[in-house]
């Protein structure tokens, strides 16, 4: 499965926000999860990872909400969710 | 007053030739191998030393930390107040770090060690701070903790109201017994002496270069001297 335009640039993204040493965005499989296991990122990643979406797309999410765990959840998902609102 | 004897040390710095001495790291980034990379990522370089070093001399991972710093992370809190004047929203990660006691922190989580910290800022006093705490620690019964003092330059914009500062972090195994090279520290009350002491002040008397510090503020100076056995 090839990695979309937008999904390179989300990769992109989250390694330079979240300062990521030696990680590439080939390293970042859209299906495996973003938080804990997978990439293994945390609970300060998930706040500074909202804060660039906000920044770069004007998106914002309600930190308890359970859609915004669906949104996290790994790579494609956040792409779904940044192409949804791109589309309103 | 509780002895304290100076079980061993640790320090890093790129302003000074190690010479020989192992305990000195004179890299300019420092490994920082103690800590996973995914907890590396957020050290400054400071960050990385002082986890590392705590990670040689705490090997059973049960020692009570102190850390001392007089102006701690300061470029990571100027930083963030440059960005709230420009109205921008404040980085979670960026503030997390930017806190005193962040880099003990980071140690705590990365070695497992459950002690007690604490984190100290004392107006150029750090040193004598340490000293009277530590001697608190050891009085309440502890055998050995781990002292920290590290210090960074001050952001450019403030260099003009403190003195000068090299980065530079020292670690100390301090312990209310003589364990085998340890030597005791001992502390005399003095009319006057250095205005501050800094890391780079401890690291030089650690290697030899100065046989005793002082500290104005505090009026006391230290020396070690051997154990007698």
């Amino acid at each position: 499965m090839t990695t979309t335009a937008l999904e390179q640039e989300l990769k992109e993204m989250i390694i330079e926000t979240l300062e990521l040493e030696d990680v590439t965005p080939e390293d970042i499989d859209p299906n495996e999860p973003l938080f804990v296991e997978g990439l293994g990122l945390d609970s300060i990643d998930a706040l500074e990872l909202g804060l660039a979406l906000q920044k770069r797309y004007g998106i914002t999410l309600e930190s308890e909400a359970e859609s915004s765990r669906q949104h996290f959840a790994n790579l494609k998902s956040l792409a779904a969710l940044v192409e949804s609102r791109r589309q309103q | 007053m509780t002895d304290l004897y100076l079980q061993d040390w640790r320090a890093w710095t790129p302003h000074r030739e190690a010479a020989g001495e192992s305990r000195l790291d004179t890299q300019d980034k420092p490994a920082g191998k103690a800590v996973p990379a995914m907890l590396r990522r957020r050290l400054n370089l400071i960050g990385r030393a002082v986890c590392d070093m705590l990670a040689t001399l705490d090997p059973e991972t049960n020692r009570i930390v102190l850390h001392a710093s007089r102006h701690g992370d300061g470029e990571r809190t100027l930083e963030m107040l440059y960005g709230l004047n420009e109205g921008d929203p404040l980085s979670p990660a960026r503030f997390g770090l930017s806190v005193h006691n962040a880099t003990a922190g980071v140690y705590s989580i990365a070695s497992g060690n459950r002690c007690s910290q604490q984190a100290i800022a004392a107006s150029g006093s750090e040193w004598a701070a340490l000293i009277a705490e530590a001697r608190g620690y050891l009085a309440d019964g502890q055998s050995s903790l781990l002292l920290v003092f590290s210090d960074q330059p001050v952001p450019q914009r403030f260099a003009a109201y403190a003195p000068t500062s090299l980065s530079a972090a020292v670690a100390l195994r301090v312990g209310s017994q003589p364990t085998g090279g340890a030597q005791r520290l001992v502390e005399t009350m003095i009319p006057t002496g250095d205005s501050t002491l800094q890391p780079l002040d401890i690291i030089d008397w650690l290697m030899g270069s100065r046989q005793r510090i002082t500290c104005a503020i505090s009026r006391r100076g230290w020396q070690l001297e051997p154990v007698r056995s």
